[in-house]
């Protein structure tokens, strides 16, 4: 065969590819009749298996565990309730889709797109809940339409219910979804998106405890998501109960005392620090915004200015006023400026550093001694002492019974208050501390700032005679912390301990007040020997306060009332709180007698 | 030599053209099917990396493919360091090593190697005249078929890798073997095999393999997308579900629906009808491409037209298999069809390179 280019013999190549091509049709052929054989013979199997097709993971949410009460009554419940989501590959037509579900769900169709906008994040097979907290008579015509609407899912869900209504609402706080940031910022937490956890109150400081595990049900689910069955159950599992340390009928009374008006109710189990009840008003019925979508009610209550939301017994910021006063004796007392027989003579006003001061009873109370000024809660013996005491010295009493820090209750969100010394005032003002400004602090005005919580802590403190009482909710706290020796803890501030008989003449001031027609008498409670001591605090300026009574006109002050019973191994402490309720000893007092009244009775039962 | 004359516009085969402009027109009509719901109008995009594969295809047919052939050991070098660049420094794109940036485009050179093949292929047996292959030429092919493939391999695109495996083994058939040899080959392929699954291959690979022979195995790893894709095909029937209406495909239990799996999305919407339909006019096209070869002037060109078909053949029937569950999940896509545009140049590229030699059979040298 010539070797030519151009005539180049290329039948043996061409006849192998022809081969090749033969071989590659022949398979063609063989695929096509596999094709025939899934597409024709065996289509019915497939279009079966079209039609029961995914498998797919659904949540089951555990329930929360129960928030009890120290007798076992529920505060806070599980119901079942039902939810709608939308699962957005399921959408045909997304505006006549929008319109129906906005109709069916009796929302505004922007609303609608608004809680689905919010959760766009998500894999479009993930239903976003758009509906919650729903009966079963709601969800009737919803299921009814399924077949229209593939895109809408209905499931059961737990939800929490307070059967109380607004029953220690403060206590138990409320539940949230929590915003995305906060989720992603703890993954180990595994809040799943959708799920409510505890914003404030129990529900928030025991959240890792009520919370339960999730479970998951592997559903098989046809081409239009409805579910055709079920592999595998995963069952839930229910978070952990909570006791707590309230007693019903004392918050019942608690919160009946304070209808109508702005205060706080603190009761105390005065041995452990237990806390009985504890009511702030206004307040408001959590089971109202139970749910993800919270506009209306939410929004009213963010922004009203009484501020229902926030739990005044640890946040509300208030001059202690003459409850200070306790303070005071203790410091005069305790580090030898007065003894228990020192006399002063009060005639109805005094003249300090250049300026008038006048007691609150204008006659005058006469001559005397500690106990007596406590129990007549008389301005002028305490101005004495102010003009005595350094600043930093009382700022240290104030210290020792735990003014000016939390109480470390386990609610979050406690404020610290302020007990103002030298150092604070230069650091925070820039300026020298007055010793005019001393006689201020004296009777509990001036800077001074306290929680309710913080009286109730220091009022346990005195009943104690120096135990160191931590106030909590939890029943089974194991950190009740306790320190037996009368003084607490050696003090740190270089003066001397606290004696037992500093607080027992402390004490017997606090005892006639209530029951030797003092100040705080309106809290006697027959043979229950309760020690209270009585506050009004100015809300303006001691000035004008003293013009205004001058002139007849109505002073408005907070009223405090704050103690505990009986005086031998004390039971309770209360602390009441009204907030412009005048007079310690006409408003306060008499909530607190009722208070002390009910545990006395409940006591007395076998 | 660059111009292309009106006698050679003449001799273009319109009919080979005209059967791959409609595969991708169905091709662009399925992706829009199977993602019209999604951000990203992927079916204009595809539209676009047709006109692309037309301009590219152009560009070849301007040339005449002894001039690519000359040169092909310069592409050949070129596309070894690319392969080897793409190792040492692209970025990891799902795992595999298998992109390279050049400034705003993203080439794939693996995809360019299986063109450089050819060519290479077309060269190295263009004076090889006996009738059958000696084993010092077998070995020469084998080592410049190896290095790219080893570095294919080791990116690791098995698919890719694959189809060269099917080139040079078409091209051997071609320059013919012995029964010694063809046992000799299969011995060494089955020893690279045994020996590659125990070392080489990756757990996920390896899984592949095994679900092909039991999907069931695997229902939500790698067997879901060949049980899904059957159940797409199987569900399809006759007639199909109407366009636009598959369940599977438009509910997303396919995956890779327009890219690899396209044509399940064909069998579901359009049944075996539609299947039929495809499968009949690909048959047209690699046929029109085959016997092509009968009117090559030389023996480079019967290489050329041999092997470029036999790439567009392999891919077709691998892919076709693939996703009714005849062959593991190698991702090779469906040729025209799929969605993307590296794979659509190539074939493009590869059928100008065939009507190339077809259009210049009377061409003198």
């Amino acid at each position: 065969m010539p070797e030519n280019r151009i005539y180049e013999d290329l039948s043996l190549v061409q006849r192998r590819a022809n081969i090749v091509f033969w071989i590659v049709s022949v398979l063609i052929a063989l695929a096509l009749g596999y094709y025939w054989k899934v597409q024709i013979l065996e289509h019915k199997k497939y279009a079966d298996l079209s039609e029961a097709n995914r498998t797919r993971m659904r949540v089951l949410a555990a329930p929360r565990g129960l928030i009890r009460d120290r007798r076992g009554g529920i505060l806070a419940d599980n119901k079942a309730s039902f939810k709608v989501s939308l699962i957005r590959e399921n959408v045909k037509d997304e505006a006549a889709s929008t319109a129906a579900i906005a109709r069916l769900l009796g929302i505004d169709e922007a609303t609608l797109r608004g809680r689905v906008a919010l959760r766009k994040d998500l894999q479009a097979f993930e239903p976003i809940v758009i509906a919650d907290g729903l009966e079963a008579q709601d969800v009737a015509p919803i299921e009814s339409r399924r077949l229209e609407l593939p895109e809408l899912v209905v499931e059961s869900e737990p939800q929490r219910f307070y059967p109380g209504g607004g029953l220690a609402a403060h206590v138990l706080g409320y539940l949230q979804e929590p915003p995305p940031e906060e989720i992603q910022a703890r993954p180990e937490r595994k809040v799943r998106p959708g799920e409510l956890v505890g914003r404030t109150g129990i529900e928030r400081q025991y959240d890792d405890v009520l919370r339960g595990r999730d479970g998951a049900a592997y559903e098989v689910v046809d081409s239009l998501g409805r579910v055709r069955g079920e592999t595998a159950r995963q069952f839930p599992i229910q978070g952990r109960d909570v006791v707590l340390t309230l007693d019903p009928v004392l918050q019942a009374e608690a919160e009946r005392s304070l209808e109508g008006r702005e205060g706080v109710v603190i009761a105390l189990d005065a041995e452990t620090g237990g806390i009985l009840a504890l009511a702030s008003f206004p307040t408001y019925d959590p089971n109202r915004f139970i749910t993800r979508f919270t506009q209306a009610e939410w929004s009213a209550l963010m922004s009203d200015p009484l501020a229902p939301l926030e739990n005044r017994a640890i946040r509300g910021l208030y001059a202690p006023g003459s409850i200070f006063k306790l303070v005071m004796a203790m410091a005069g007392l305790g580090f030898g400026y007065v003894t228990a027989d020192t006399s002063v003579y009060c005639s109805g006003a005094t003249e300090i550093y250049g300026a008038i001061r006048h007691c609150w009873f204008a006659p005058g109370h006469g001559a005397m001694n500690l106990t007596d000024a406590i129990r007549n809660s008389c301005n002028i013996y305490f101005y004495g002492l102010g003009r005595r005491m350094p600043i930093d010295t009382i700022a240290a009493a104030a210290g020792r019974l735990g003014l000016g820090r939390r109480t470390e209750v386990d609610l979050d969100g406690e404020k610290d208050g302020l007990v103002p010394s030298e150092k604070w005032k230069k650091d925070t003002l820039k300026a020298p501390w007055y010793p005019g400004e001393t006689i201020s602090v004296a009777i509990g005005q001036g800077p001074l700032q306290v929680t309710p919580m913080q009286v109730a802590a220091l009022t346990a403190r005195i009943a104690g005679r120096g135990r160191v009482v931590r106030p909590h909710l939890l029943r089974d706290d194991a950190a009740v912390a306790s320190a037996p020796t009368a003084g607490g803890p050696a003090p740190s501030d270089g003066l001397p301990p606290f004696t037992s008989a500093t607080y027992e003449a402390v004490i017997a001031g606090m005892w006639g007040s209530v029951n030797e027609g003092g100040t705080g008498a309106g809290a006697r409670v027959e043979s229950f020997d309760v020690c209270g001591k009585t506050g009004s605090t100015q809300t303006m300026s001691r000035e004008s306060a003293e013009r205004l009574a001058r002139a007849g006109r109505p002073v408005k002050t907070h009223s405090w009332f704050s103690g505990f019973a009986p005086r031998v191994r004390p039971r309770i402490v209360v602390t009441v709180l009204v907030e412009f309720g005048g007079g310690g000893g006409a408003t306060a007092a008499p909530v607190a007698g009722r208070i002390f009244d009910l545990f006395k009775k409940g006591l007395e039962r076998p | 030599m660059m111009m292309i004359d009106r006698r050679l516009v003449g001799e273009i085969d319109w009919v080979l053209l005209a059967l791959i402009l409609l595969q991708s027109l169905i091709g662009v009509v399925f992706i829009y099917s199977s993602t019209n719901f999604l951000p990203g109008a992927f079916y204009v995009r595809q539209l676009i990396w047709i006109g692309l594969g037309l301009l590219a295809m152009m560009f070849v047919l301007a040339i005449d493919y002894k001039f690519f052939v000359a040169l092909s050991g310069y592409f050949y070098g070129l596309v070894v360091l690319l392969l080897v660049a793409t190792l040492v420094f692209a970025r990891l794109v799902a795992g595999t090593k298998s992109w390279i940036t050049l400034g705003l485009m993203q080439i794939q050179p693996s995809e360019l190697a299986k063109i450089v093949l050819i060519l290479v292929f077309a060269r190295l047996f263009a004076e090889y005249k006996s009738a059958y292959l000696k084993t010092a030429h077998t070995l020469g092919a084998l080592a410049v078929a190896g290095v790219p493939l080893v570095l294919i391999i080791a990116q690791p695109d098995l698919g890719t890798a694959m189809t060269f495996v099917a080139i040079v083994g078409g091209a051997f058939v071609l320059a013919g073997l012995r029964k010694k040899a063809v046992i000799l080959l299969l011995l060494a392929a089955l020893g690279l095999g045994v020996g590659g699954w125990t070392i080489g291959l990756k757990d996920y690979q390896k899984k592949r393999v095994t679900t092909l022979i039991n999907p069931a195995g695997d229902p939500r790893g790698s067997g879901y997308q060949v049980i899904q894709s059957k159940i797409a095909i199987g569900s399809g029937g006759l007639a199909g579900k109407g366009f636009g209406k598959g369940t599977q495909s438009q509910l997303r239990f396919l995956p890779a629906r327009h890219t690899d799996f396209i044509f399940s999305v064909i069998g579901e919407e359009t049944g075996f009808l539609g299947v039929l339909v495809v499968i009949v006019l690909y048959f047209a096209l690699l046929a029109r491409m085959f016997l092509s070869a009968a009117k090559a002037r030389d023996r480079a060109g019967v290489y050329i037209i041999f092997t470029a078909s036999l790439l567009i053949a392999f891919q077709f029937l691998v892919n076709i298999l693939m996703i009714i569950g005849l062959f593991p999940v190698v991702g090779i896509t469906l040729p025209f069809l799929s969605y993307g545009g590296s794979s659509l140049l190539t074939s493009y590229v590869a059928c100008g390179l065939v009507l190339n030699v077809r259009m210049r059979r009377f061409a003198n040298v």
